[in-house]
């Protein structure tokens, strides 16, 4: 019998696959396709206070073997997401975990959303937050580049709080074991990382950025040996559980991450091509634990083969 | 309900300049196509690229054939016009909100450049009433399925910029002269093409008191509303008197009246 069950600590998964948040809407988007019950977890888009607009059009630009995105978190805002149908109401009915990526603009406005997630926790089994969008400019500060603010953010949503805390880490620092550290100190429960890369493409016909944003996040394969280098740093840090993603895209991708380190994975840009890529991760890892005879997903997390001079 | 499924190329041969006609067998998604919806197409052989490409659906049959007119204008449409029969290409489909088709007493006028010809060559065939084609574009070879909408029938008026062939005038121009001319008869006003044309469009039927239904394209990822990437701002009861919609998700058919004007 193989066992792809996760324990994540304060909550446990059916299998390690996620979605990433913003790639998988709010799950309703895909359950046409699928059922949603044979996904691990879905992470949906980031909510915050009020609804927000996002930013103007273009929001995405295909590069080479990825694309740049500042779709600028476009939402319903919190009180929509709990009570609108196409929301928290469906989900509920969906018998997975559910995990509520979360941000705001203020170390005030994350503990404000979180305490109202708190009130009305039924069906939310974690809370994610993203201090690490580089696509937000208002308030101006950077979150998730500034260990004090973004210890700042974790421990204000601790308090606000009973509910698991994910704390997903931007890759825009030199050092991810003193961020990984920084965040556990504060109180959250699991780290996930990699959020995407700030790049830039131009159109050289009119000389204009591809993106109106001008900036915009690398996602997919084209980040993966940064984000699997990072997972590896932050999981060798911090005795908490570690969530991988950044470019997943097959199940091979999926197991390098656990042999990094990593407990469970998120499958994002990745699901834009093959909405059923989560599914086939899941078939892919099960072949391979076949393979190996292993027979829990312990026997080979973190287990990369690095020689100890 | 839209599908995932594996398009099999039957035909993808040259229809006109750098347009080409692809036929695909895909019953699953034939059987559900409402006119104006489309399908997000993943090019076989495609390098280094990750996205889908989202193309109108022009026409299906009860065989499961599924016609897709495009023009070669980068890198995927370039891969697709190399790809031979009996490859297969991976579909999502029907996707998008599909234009609603005319009453029998009302008489479809149809505004159309570029592909938009191709976009609504199937809510054309399935009209009961037949209508009016405006077709535009910079120049004759641009003006594709001419024949096949005069063949539905269709009156088929023609604009060109260079006036290469039809009137030399912007296809908006015969809009504003159809509103004039069959101002007693109801008409059902459809149009798909370039933004700006549609937004002129658009603009031109409320000026004259009038609606109808517009077909917007925008660059596209999910194409199933779930990213975000492809909106458009449509008018909405909030402080600012708009919101972005998805034009993958709530389009790419809007009304004019619902769309917001800059
Ligand atoms: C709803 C909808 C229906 C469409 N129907 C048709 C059709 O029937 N016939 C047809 O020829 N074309 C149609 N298009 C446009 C078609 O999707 C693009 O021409 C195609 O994606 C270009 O791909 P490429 O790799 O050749 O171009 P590249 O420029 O190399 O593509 C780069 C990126 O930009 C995107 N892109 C480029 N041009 C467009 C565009 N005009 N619209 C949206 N995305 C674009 C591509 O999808 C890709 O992600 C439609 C677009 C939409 C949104
Ligand atoms: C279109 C798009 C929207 C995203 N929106 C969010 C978001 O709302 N919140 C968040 O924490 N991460 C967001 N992300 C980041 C992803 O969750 C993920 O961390 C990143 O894309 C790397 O994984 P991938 O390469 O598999 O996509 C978004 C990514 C994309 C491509
Ligand atoms: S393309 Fe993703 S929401 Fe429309």
């Amino acid at each position: 019998m193989i066992d792809i069950s996760v324990d994540l600590g304060k909550f446990k998964l059916k299998n390690p696959v996620m979605t990433a948040s913003g790639t998988f809407g709010y799950g309703k988007e895909y359950a046409d396709f699928f059922p949603l019950e044979k996904l691990g977890a879905i992470v949906v888009k980031g909510i915050c206070e009020k609804p927000s607009h996002g930013n103007p059009t273009p929001r995405i630009a295909e590069v080479t073997s990825g694309m740049l995105n500042a779709i600028g978190l476009q939402g319903p805002g919190v009180e929509k997401f709990l009570h609108d149908e196409d929301y928290m109401p469906f989900l509920k009915k969906v018998n997975t975990a559910v995990i509520v990526n979360i941000w705001g603009k203020t170390v005030e406005e994350y503990e404000r959303v979180a305490k109202r997630l708190d009130e009305e926790k039924e069906g939310i089994t974690a809370l994610e937050i993203n201090i690490s969008c580089p696509n937000i400019k208002e308030g101006g500060i950077a979150f998730g580049t500034d260990l004090k603010l973004a210890s700042r953010v974790v421990s204000g949503v601790r308090k606000a709080t009973t509910l698991p805390l994910i704390t997903k880490l931007s890759p825009n620092v030199s050092s991810i074991p003193d961020f990984a550290k920084a965040v556990r100190d504060a109180g959250t429960d699991v780290i996930s990382l990699i959020n995407t890369i700030p790049g830039m493409a131009i159109d050289i016909e009119t000389r204009k950025p591809k993106i109106a944003n001008i900036r915009g996040g690398l996602s997919g394969p084209a980040i993966k040996p940064i984000a699997l280098r990072m997972v590896y740093e932050a999981a060798g840090a911090v005795d908490i559980p570690v969530i991988g993603m950044g470019g997943i895209t097959t199940a091979e991708d999926a197991i390098e991450f656990f042999l990094a380190g990593a407990s469970a994975i998120a499958v994002g840009t990745a699901i834009f091509a093959d909405p059923f890529a989560p599914l086939n991760i899941i078939d892919g890892i099960k072949k391979y634990m076949k393979r190996k005879s292993y027979s829990c997903l312990m026997d080979f997390i973190g287990k990369v083969n690095i020689d100890k001079k | 309900m839209p599908i995932q499924e594996q398009g099999k190329i039957i035909r993808n041969a040259e229809l006109q300049d750098s347009y080409r006609k692809l036929e695909l067998y895909a019953p699953g998604i034939c059987a559900e196509t409402k006119a104006g919806q489309f399908v997000h197409m993943q090019i076989s052989g495609l390098r280094d690229r990750i996205l889908r490409r989202p193309f109108s659906i022009s026409d299906v049959n009860k065989d499961g054939v599924l016609t897709i007119i495009y023009k070669v204008v980068g890198a995927g449409t370039e891969v697709l016009s190399t790809q031979e029969e009996g490859s297969t290409c991976s579909l999502l489909g029907p996707l998008g909100t599909p234009f609603s088709l005319p009453g029998k007493d009302e008489i479809p006028v149809i505004v159309a450049g570029g592909y938009g010809a191709a976009a609504t060559y199937l809510l054309a065939k399935r009209a009961e009433s037949k209508g009016v084609m405006l077709l535009g574009a910079r120049s004759e070879k641009d003006l594709i399925l001419t024949k096949e909408f005069s063949d539905i029938p269709f009156e088929l008026r023609t604009a060109t910029e260079d006036g290469s062939t039809g009137d030399k005038c912007l296809v908006t121009d015969l809009l504003e002269t159809i509103i004039r001319e069959k101002s007693a008869k109801k008409l059902r006003f459809y149009g798909c093409g370039p933004h700006g044309m549609l937004m002129a469009m658009g603009k031109i039927l409320i000026e004259n008191g009038l609606d109808g239904e517009l077909s917007l394209d925008h660059l596209m990822c999910c194409g199933v509303g779930a990213c975000f990437a492809c909106v458009v701002k449509v008018k909405a009861d909030n402080e600012d008197g708009w919101r972005y919609a998805r034009t993958c998700k709530e389009g790419p058919v809007f009304n004019a009246s619902s769309i917001y004007y800059e």
